[in-house]
């Protein structure tokens, strides 16, 4: 195989998709930019990025038990991921309220331990190579039921996210005026876990356990730093979540990364060169901003 | 000039678990009025607008908005937050958060027209916001911020307005523009009951006050309400007594 350098040919672009995998791969990491992008955004601005974080490594186990039960059932290891989720959320919330420990440290607490008995699980009774598919993805697992998962779970997500558009924004916005105005969504936080977790699972294949959450977080905390509109910022996510799937999926096909951590790579490059260049809230602007004023100011008082 | 009043409490009581907030507070706020809500700390002005809003469950009596409960939001109302309960970064223009007081009456799915549009141009244009309509909500100054809320309430279609402390953390120039377009509103026959910090600016611009400390002190038009000797009643208390032992 050619390795792939920046400037290949459309054709070396191209070549990998003739493959069946592949093209499902990418097919699963296109749909997962769009809900991806809606969940991400959400988890940008109401500073949930670290929890969603948690979140995904607290559904190892219950993924792996259905595994263990089930084989690659995408059902069980939906069911199975729902309940690890949801019970540790759950939990975590109650354990705050009973107790001194605050919220992030119950979350953290409970997510540590499942998160090690996923892998125990997966590493007494599978192989290593199990374990590496887990943890960072294996896209030729991805299977017609998967596409169907993944398909099922960006419909669901983008049609919530049209419904409660209104709703949404102010939730975060100004919960206030929310309530005040009668467009609270009562079960945001519940729904927005739920969908999270359908949406991880989904992504589960191509990205694994530790990196799924970087196809949500890293398009949408990207847009954050170009857009000054929800809606751009938005697109700007899903676009960004495209490009650096597919350009994730190239790599990973002639270098032989595991496709996870490839297209993680991939967004991250576009999020550091974001986050130095932005025009308006990128460093560079901050530096020259404050180096500006400072000239200014000496300026004034010579 | 007889006013009628917009708002009649009657007994209202709320207690937060074990603490007494409001202690059978019975009064009425005239329409047509600019009334400043005074106290010290914890007297309950927080609480008071949360009731007339109709948010918190009362633990007795009863508030009547003309001749309704306050329950839900009624169109007329509108409340303006403080600073903090607000996230600034949200990736949203002046003209958006503008458009927002629409959504009350539009619900999630009926759409803007052209009717909507122009209630918003309307409130950008009264809170002289116009030139500033495409803006990042973060990059405005304090009292601009505070202009876009009113005009959202303005949009919605409000003409009772409750403001929590809205001359906290405004320049002398900020709270000028505020008090201007205050006075403004009294004329066209809009209320405004607005929780104060500062004695000097309730007494010199506001029409009536009620004066809390958990109790009602003393509800009427401004000079009879805050006069020298209920405002000792009400901060007497709080205020430190020198050489008393600890």
């Amino acid at each position: 195989m050619t390795p792939l350098h920046p400037f290949a040919s459309i054709d070396e672009w191209i070549e990998p998709f003739r493959h069946g995998f592949m093209l499902r791969g990418l097919a699963s990491a296109l749909l997962l930019s769009v809900s991806g992008a809606l969940l991400g955004s959400i988890l940008v601005l109401r500073r949930l990025a670290l929890l969603g974080d948690a979140l995904s490594h607290s559904l190892l186990p219950g993924v792996a038990v259905a595994w263990l039960l089930f084989g690659h059932g995408v059902l069980a290891m939906l069911v199975g991921a729902l309940a690890t989720g949801l019970l540790i959320a759950v939990a975590s919330a109650l354990l705050s309220r009973l107790t001194r420990l605050k919220e992030d440290a119950a979350f953290g607490a409970f997510f540590l331990v499942a998160y090690a008995a996923g892998i125990a699980l997966v590493s007494r009774s599978g192989t290593g190579v199990d374990l590496l598919h887990f943890l960072f993805g294996n896209i030729l697992g991805v299977g017609p039921a998967d596409l169907a998962l993944t398909a099922i779970a960006t419909g669901i997500t983008s049609m919530l996210f049209l419904l409660f558009h209104r709703g949404i924004v102010l939730e975060v916005f100004d919960p206030v005026f929310s309530r005040a105005s009668g467009m609270h969504v009562r079960w945001f936080h519940i729904g927005f876990l739920c969908l999270a977790v359908l949406n991880l699972v989904a992504a589960l294949q191509t990205m694994g356990v530790i990196l799924a959450l970087g196809l949500f977080l890293l398009p949408a905390a990207t847009a954050y730093l170009w857009c000054d509109r929800f809606r751009t910022m938005l697109l700007a996510a899903m676009l960004t979540g495209m490009l650096g799937s597919t350009a994730g999926l190239v790599l990973s096909f002639y270098t032989g990364i595991s496709s996870g951590p490839s297209i993680v790579l991939c967004l991250g490059a576009g999020f550091l060169i974001s986050a130095l260049l932005s025009p308006r809230y990128g460093v560079l602007h901050a530096v020259r901003t404050a180096w500006r004023e400072r000239r200014a100011v000496r300026h004034t008082t010579e | 000039m007889a006013h009628h009043d917009i708002f009649r409490l009657k007994d209202v009581t709320v207690r937060y678990g074990r603490r007494l907030a409001l202690d059978h507070i019975t009064t009425q706020i005239p329409c047509g009025g600019l009334v400043a809500l005074v106290g010290p700390n914890g007297a309950g002005k927080s609480t008071l607008l949360k009731s007339l809003l109709g948010w918190l469950p009362l633990t007795a009596g009863e508030i009547r908005l003309g001749d309704h409960h306050p329950r839900h939001l009624h169109p007329r109302l509108a409340y303006l937050p403080q600073r903090a309960e607000v996230e600034w970064d949200f990736p949203i223009t002046v003209r958006e958060v503008v458009a927002q007081g629409r959504w009350p009456s539009l619900g999630y799915f009926r759409r803007f027209t052209e009717t909507e549009n122009r209630k918003v141009e309307e409130a950008l244009h009264e809170l002289d916001l116009v030139a500033i309509q495409h803006e990042q909500i973060r990059r405005l100054s304090g009292g601009q911020q505070q202009r876009m809320f009113l005009a959202r309430s303005v949009a919605q279609g409000a003409d009772i307005f409750l403001l929590d402390e809205p001359f906290n953390s405004l320049d002398l120039a900020a709270r000028a523009d505020l008090l201007h377009l205050l006075q403004r509103w009294l004329g066209q026959g809009r209320t405004v009951i607005a929780a104060v910090h500062d004695l000097a600016i309730a007494r010199s611009h506001f029409s009536h006050a009620v004066l809390l400390d958990t109790r009602l002190i003393a509800a009427g038009p401004t000079a009879e309400a805050l006069s020298d000797a209920n405002i000792d009643l009400a901060f007497r208390s709080h205020m430190p007594v020198l050489g008393a032992r600890p």
